[in-house]
């Protein structure tokens, strides 16, 4: 069979996306905007040298420690033996991780016990070894067969709800729902910690170095202040690695008891079960509109499918103008493994809702989306981006909902979102050395996004030196703490930070060049790495002026909560343009086209910005047509937990991507660009899967099963006011 | 499996000629004295399968067997009209004369998988690899398949699993490389040390594979000492080979379907057609009723053949969440007619 082409592209030859972009180095208040830098550790990563946490080994051949898990939705343990286990030759030791036998677990995945020996394969027989045996239970998997109570309204509630819909001249009355999606780190979780006694040394797979390192000081035993932390390179996070969880407490633990470095990761099957999700949702929309495209409310009332994890499946559509609706959310439990944020927690589900809620409003009162988008959004900033998204996707030829002859049918849709601005304290230090070298240091981490680069490229830039001069340094509690990487503060919180490390290294080293040289420093600038007087005569090039350095400069850099003199100001926002074509025989839908318009202040470097961009849209489609966490109706257990079933969006799925960097010339500083490019794009495939077929698929994924179904019901005959 | 199965340790044999893997094969790689009751050895190809296995906890084989070693150059020839049992993917989707000669097999070929497992992953292995069903992969469910008393699927998750074949096990057939052989009236040459390596034993695709009620921890009828060398299979120059999937990268078929069609001297009627199609059955799953349908049609009566096509759901027998294969079933035989009339 042939296959297509596709890539990701953001250059391509008839989408001029150059248009909006500002010019090669072109330099935005404090920060230079290029198009050449690429991820400084890039060779390194794709080469295999970069070393991840679990591929570190902490002094000695560590002990090998993992969890044995309940394999039901609900079960009770009626049997299994510890001294089994270590009996095995190589296991060390086995623990209960709670009550032993009799114990009822309430999920697939659940740990029960932890084997520790002196090698994989060891702990593995070992964990067979303990024969653990178990009584299936009953058991609820997922929202609907947990049958949540519907909302209660207050009667002043309900008035309201019927007020709203009387106003209007239609209603859409629609339940949509998201399944439930896993972060689906490459790198598992987990840690190496070697317990030495009076200190600790511990590699861990982090987005929170100093978060994980801070969660450890009670199973070691220690004060912080005696744990080494390192975490030089992470295979993705999403949000689910902020803290040590129960893998790095054990590894932590049963290092302490042996005195021993031990080695603790999940394997993928365990990474599906039991290290967090992005939850399910259902999400009850009742909406009136006036045949002018007012709306004039209703009730948007939602749950969130959480599992055992008792909360955090709240879901995040906020962002038009509905008129008065009432609101409530339900959290609901069942037999799976609990929520931890993913990335824009709650929003792609809420704005799943919102878009495709959008559309069939537009649908319904004859209004074309785009227009009842302009007249509801409240940013006039991401107004500015309708036009060329719209422009750039081809919306003009955006047909009717459902109106194209022929099997494959063209579908068009849109959606926006915004992230806030989180500040948080941040510290980065510069280092100068007589040899010319330079190290820009922080404790942050780098989970993906290019944290080095973006450090080197702040640094070099105020220094006034090329990059290649600089080595960024992260990942360690040897650096001044830096940020955790999760609500896409990252580089708002170490750009200031490390632009006055830089800063007040620049001084340093000029002053004892005016020293050395009997200048006046004021008079002293650097230019391409060169030292240069007020007229601009070469004074002494990068190498000769720190050689006249007696010691090192290491300059610090701090940034508080509140700075408003160095930290940017606003939202991030963005809008996202879809173009997909759905097989209406076969219920095969491919995105053909996104174009992903994103604000984030001053953006620092183009290529690493854009790859988040294109990131998070890839995050999108899969979450859109293919991810679902899928337990067995029958006993709870999760059927896909692997990456053949478990479906994720591959290399072929991909359409033409092009990543936008909105730059607006008003903005100071920089803002998060992490996660909001994966809120919108699910919405918009929902909606221009709508637009093609004439019929909502109102559940993600979309899946071929569920697209036929929609095909029957647009050639239904209609009935009713919608 | 116990837990000492997986700290046992595993022998590989390296056979270098036919015969020697016969031997070993029929024999074990020690006297069949020296530890009664061991299991024969588990052949391996490019054991992406059997890797597959025993990470789940599957299997932990005390012997394997690799051919990969052998160095008989038969087992890699591609022809026009035979397919060596260690060809890889790659290269039968590469060959201009397997495309030349059918192309359904090279479209099948190509379909499958990633690159980087069509690189290594081999003809033999692709049609002898295990179902995908999840709950026969998952250690925790006691299946049919594994000796359990319940085919989990029936109440459970089914929407991937069989709308043909009267289970009780209600796996679909994995290889794609089987459902376009099939087509071609392909054979399975196979040799044992009882057969000798001279003149291999011949097996139409329609007798290699057994539906469950037939026997159920196999999904194939050769003997444990058998192994099959290479493939023989006829021109088939009007075929194709169409797969709906959900995803287009590393997915498997909802439903695929294999055509080759004998056209008249006026290059417009069809003389005989054979479908098959995947994905739906626990073995590749022959559509008499579309092949007699379709003969006779001018390929240009859309109509017609698209009437012939619809015959491709007779017979089934959806379970609770997979009646949507039966929409794409006639969908993906149609486009595989149209495509194998080029």
């Amino acid at each position: 069979m042939a296959r297509t082409s596709s890539g990701i592209q953001n250059q391509s030859g008839d989408l001029d996306v150059t248009h909006d972009l500002p010019t090669s180095n072109r330099t935005y208040n404090n920060v230079t905007m290029d198009d050449v830098t690429s991820r400084v550790d890039a060779v390194a990563k794709v080469t295999g040298r970069a070393k991840y946490g679990i591929d570190q080994i902490a002094g000695p051949t560590p002990l090998v420690a993992g969890f044995a898990r309940c394999p039901w939705g609900k079960a009770e343990l009626t049997g299994g033996s510890l001294e089994a286990a270590m009996n095995i030759p190589g296991v060390v030791h086995a623990e209960w991780t709670g009550e032993d036998i009799g114990r009822e677990c309430q999920y697939h995945g659940q740990p029960v016990a932890v084997v520790v020996a002196e090698s994989v394969s060891a702990m593995r027989a070992g964990r067979l070894a303990l024969g653990l045996t178990w009584d299936r239970r009953d058991c609820d998997h997922d929202i609907e067969s947990a049958q949540p109570e519907p909302p209660a309204l207050s009667e002043e509630q309900v008035e309201a709800i019927n007020n709203a819909l009387e106003n209007a001249d239609f209603v859409v009355d629609a339940v949509y729902s998201t399944a439930v999606q896993t972060h689906s780190c490459l790198e598992s979780h987990g840690a190496t910690v070697h317990h030495q006694g009076e200190r600790a040394v511990v590699y861990g797979s982090t987005q929170s170095n100093y978060g994980f390192r801070d969660g450890l000081g009670s199973a070691l035993g220690l004060p912080v202040g005696s744990i080494d932390m390192h975490c030089e390179y992470v295979g993705g996070g999403f949000g689910s690695k902020l803290g040590p969880g129960k893998e790095g407490v054990y590894a932590a633990r049963m290092s302490k008891q042996f005195g021993k470095p031990v080695w603790l990761f999940c394997d993928r099957d365990e990474e599906h079960l039991d290290t967090g999700n992005r939850p399910s949702s259902r999400q009850h929309y009742k909406l009136g509109i006036k045949t002018d495209g007012t709306v004039t409310g209703g009730h948007i009332l939602t749950c969130g499918g959480v599992g055992v994890g008792g909360g955090g499946g709240g879901v995040c559509g906020h962002r038009y103008n509905f008129g008065s609706v009432i609101r409530k959310h339900v959290d609901v439990s069942f037999s799976g493994g609990g929520p931890k944020a993913m990335r824009a927690p709650g929003h792609p589900q809420g704005m799943f809702a919102v878009e495709l809620a959008m559309d069939e409003l537009a649908a319904v009162a004859g209004i074309d989306p785009l227009e009842l988008r302009r007249m509801h959004d409240p940013s006039a900033f991401r107004k500015g981006m309708y036009a060329r998204g719209a422009e750039l996707i081809g919306w003009s030829n955006r047909k009717p909902n459902g109106s194209q002859a022929g099997p494959i049918k063209v579908g068009y849709g849109m959606g926006i979102c915004d992230w806030g601005n989180f500040k948080v304290p941040a510290q980065a230090e510069v280092v100068i050395h007589r040899d010319g070298s330079v190290e820009a240091r922080s404790g942050t981490q780098d989970m993906g996004q290019g944290q080095r680069t973006v450090m080197g490229v702040v640094a070099a830039h105020h220094l006034g030196v090329p990059l290649s001069v600089v080595q960024a340094k992260v990942g360690s509690t040897e650096y001044p703490p830096g940020p955790a990487s999760g609500g896409s503060m990252t580089t708002t919180n170490t750009e200031p930070a490390m632009r006055v490390a830089a800063t007040e290294a620049k001084k340093q080293l000029l002053a004892r060049v005016a020293e050395q040289q009997q200048l006046d420093a004021d008079d002293l600038a650097i230019v391409d790495g060169n030292v240069v007087n007020g007229s601009g005569k070469a004074i002494a090039n990068w190498r000769q002026a720190c050689a006249m350095l007696t010691g090192p400069i290491t300059a610090p850099g701090s940034v508080g909560r509140s700075d408003p003199t160095l930290r940017g100001q606003g939202n991030s926002e963005g809008v996202q343009f879809v173009k997909v074509a759905v097989d209406c025989e076969t219920g095969v839908v491919r995105v053909l086209d996104i174009v992903a318009i994103h604000a984030c202040g001053i953006p620092v470097c183009r290529k690493t910005a854009e790859s988040q961009i294109i990131g998070g849209v890839i995050q999108g489609i899969s979450f859109a047509l293919f991810e679902n966490k899928l337990l067995d109706r029958q006993t709870g257990a999760m059927v896909n937990a692997n990456f053949e079933q478990y479906k994720i969006a591959g290399a072929d799925d991909m359409p033409r991507i092009t990543p936008i960097i909105w730059v607006d010339p008003d903005a100071t500083g920089t803002r998060g660009l992490g996660e909001p490019p994966t809120i919108p794009t699910s919405g918009a495939i929902a909606c221009a899967v709508f637009n093609a077929i004439g019929a909502p698929v109102r559940s993600s994924p979309i899946t071929p099963d569920r697209v036929l179904q929609a095909v029957t019901d647009a050639q239904a005959p209609k009935g009713g006011d919608a | 499996m116990s837990h000492s199965d997986l700290l046992m340790k595993t022998e590989m044999a390296m056979p270098r000629t036919l015969k020697q893997a016969c031997e070993v094969q029929s024999n074990g790689l020690h006297d069949k004295n020296d530890i009664p009751g061991m299991p024969l050895p588990v052949l391996k190809a490019a054991g992406i399968d059997l890797m597959d296995h025993w990470k789940e906890g599957l299997t932990a084989p005390g012997q394997v067997s690799n051919l990969l070693a052998l160095r008989d150059p038969s087992l890699h020839r591609l022809s026009a009209d035979s397919i060596g049992a260690l060809c890889t993917l790659s290269a039968i989707a590469d060959s201009t004369a397997v495309r030349k000669s059918a192309p359904v097999i090279a479209q099948a070929a190509e379909s499958t998988a990633t690159p980087q497992i069509r690189n290594v992953a081999t003809a033999g292995g692709n049609l002898f690899q295990r179902p995908r069903c999840w709950y026969y992969r998952a250690h925790q469910f006691d299946c049919l398949k594994k000796g359990g008393h319940m085919c989990f699927a029936v109440e459970g998750e089914n929407r991937y699993h069989a709308v043909f074949g009267n289970g009780p096990c209600h796996i679909v057939h994995p290889s794609n490389l089987a459902n376009a052989l099939s087509v071609c009236q392909a054979e399975v040459l196979v040799v044992s040390s009882a057969q000798g390596t001279e003149e291999p034993r011949r097996v139409p695709m329609h007798q290699l594979f057994c539906l469950p009620e037939d026997r159920l921890k196999s999904e194939h009828t050769l003997g444990p000492d058998e192994i099959a060398v290479g493939i023989s299979y006829r021109a088939a120059p009007h075929s194709a080979h169409y797969e709906v999937r959900e995803k287009q990268s590393f997915d498997w078929p909802l439903v695929m379907a294999s055509v080759a069609l004998d056209m008249r001297d006026d290059g417009r009627t069809i003389a005989a057609a054979r479908v098959c199609a995947g994905g739906v059955a626990p073995i590749p799953w022959r559509m008499p009723q579309v092949e007699r349908a379709l003969a006779g049609i001018n390929v240009k009566d859309t109509q017609r053949v698209r009437q012939a096509c619809d015959l491709a759901i007779r017979g089934a027998q959806p379970m609770s969440n997979n009646a949507y294969k039966l929409r794409i079933l006639p969908v993906a035989v149609s486009r595989a007619v149209r495509l194998a009339v080029g």
